[in-house]
């Protein structure tokens, strides 16, 4: 009795605040908003993409965001350093244990993953999302296959983790040559808007922000995909191989 | 037609509500793990897919909402996934949770017994 009626109270003062704390509604653009639109939508110089953030993100505020990628990247390096393991790898055969649903739905859904994750990063520079969200979906598939089969399934299919890091490697390069570009033809580093197209085959490109998002998709997939696959190694394995003691 | 689509619809959000509030007393008050997991998936597939069928039968049947096929669309997908998915999980689930033996198995009726009795 006494605890419904200290929650009747709370909800009572919920309510009352939500009551008396509703926002005043708004009336004209303010002059931040104005800016932000101006920079990233309607500006010659802007971006010309309709998703403001993803705009703000790696056009005017690009340099942040190649930091905290970096920041990411080190995270991984410092993972897959921790985890090293020297010597052959042995595959074993890659076989589901689980009952027969579990797999099969899981196929499934992987492969629908695999076209989500696609579709959040490709359309970055026009719906919300983009490079990073698009990758951490597309890491869960390789994680969902690790959960139903086994690390072997994708290893015997030829995504180990050196491929992965490859991948990684690729994305986090690409970023940088799509940053260093507009120095080429006399711009500031990570300029966006007039060196890149800012529209193709009546396509909104976003100028170079379709592009960051490819490469953020392809480094943070690849690069959850490499600790994934680190994490999933079995325990003898990596007593056997001595793997943290050297 | 509409309209009777838009009820239908509405009826069955509602329906969803009632089996998230039944799965949520469930999973509160059943004794057991596995029991408890059979109240989870009543949550998710009379409390996520029956509204999400719901949704799409309502917004075809709302013509005052704007961009009402593709909605229908989605939140069908969304149900079609969500139908496949959850029995898979909970499948996994009680499999793992069988062959660890974490949790004590205490049959009120154990057919399979009876069956080897029989033999």
């Amino acid at each position: 009795m006494k605890r419904l009626l200290s929650l009747l109270i709370l909800l009572g003062i919920i309510i009352g605040l939500a009551f008396y704390l509703s926002l005043p509604t708004q009336e004209g653009l303010r002059s931040l908003g104005e800016f932000y639109l101006e920079s990233s939508y309607f500006g010659d110089y802007s971006a010309k993409s309709p998703e403001v953030v993803t705009s703000i993100l790696w056009d005017y505020r690009g340099v942040d965001t190649l930091f905290e990628t970096a920041v990411f990247f080190l995270a991984i390096i410092g993972s897959l350093t921790i985890f090293r393991i020297e010597g052959k790898k042995e595959r074993a055969e890659a076989k589901s244990s689980l009952p027969l649903p579990v797999p099969v739905v899981t196929k499934f859904i992987a492969t629908l993953i695999l076209a989500i994750s696609a579709s959040i990063a490709l359309h970055g520079q026009l719906t919300p999302g983009g490079g990073f969200q698009g990758g951490v979906a597309l890491a869960v598939a390789p994680l969902l296959i690790i959960a139903a089969y086994s690390k072997y399934a994708l290893e015997n299919n030829g995504l180990d983790k050196t491929k992965a890091i490859i991948l990684r490697s690729i994305g986090l390069l690409g970023i940088a040559l799509i940053a260093l570009i507009p120095l080429l033809s006399g711009g500031h580093i990570m300029q966006n808007q007039p060196i890149f197209p800012a529209e193709a085959l009546g396509v909104p490109l976003g100028g170079s922000l379709i592009y960051y998002n490819i490469f953020e998709f392809l480094a943070v997939g690849a690069g959850f995909t490499a600790v994934f696959l680190l994490l999933a190694i079995p325990e003898e394995e990596f007593k056997e191989k001595g793997g943290a003691c050297e | 037609m509409s309209e009777i689509l838009f009820y239908l619809g509405a009826l069955m959000i509602i329906i969803g509500g009632i089996c998230d509030l039944l799965g949520a007393i469930g999973l509160l008050r059943f004794p057991n793990f596995y029991v408890r997991l059979h109240a989870a998936t009543v949550g998710t597939i009379g409390g996520a897919v029956v509204p999400l069928f719901g949704i799409s039968l309502l917004s075809l049947g709302a013509d005052f909402l704007p961009h009402k096929y593709a909605i229908a669309g989605a939140s069908f997908v969304t149900g079609v996934i969500i139908l496949l998915a959850a029995p898979a999980g909970a499948t996994a689930l009680a499999y793992a949770a069988h062959r660890a033996k974490l949790v004590k198995w205490e049959p009120k009726v154990d057919h399979l017994a009876e069956v080897r009795k029989n033999d």
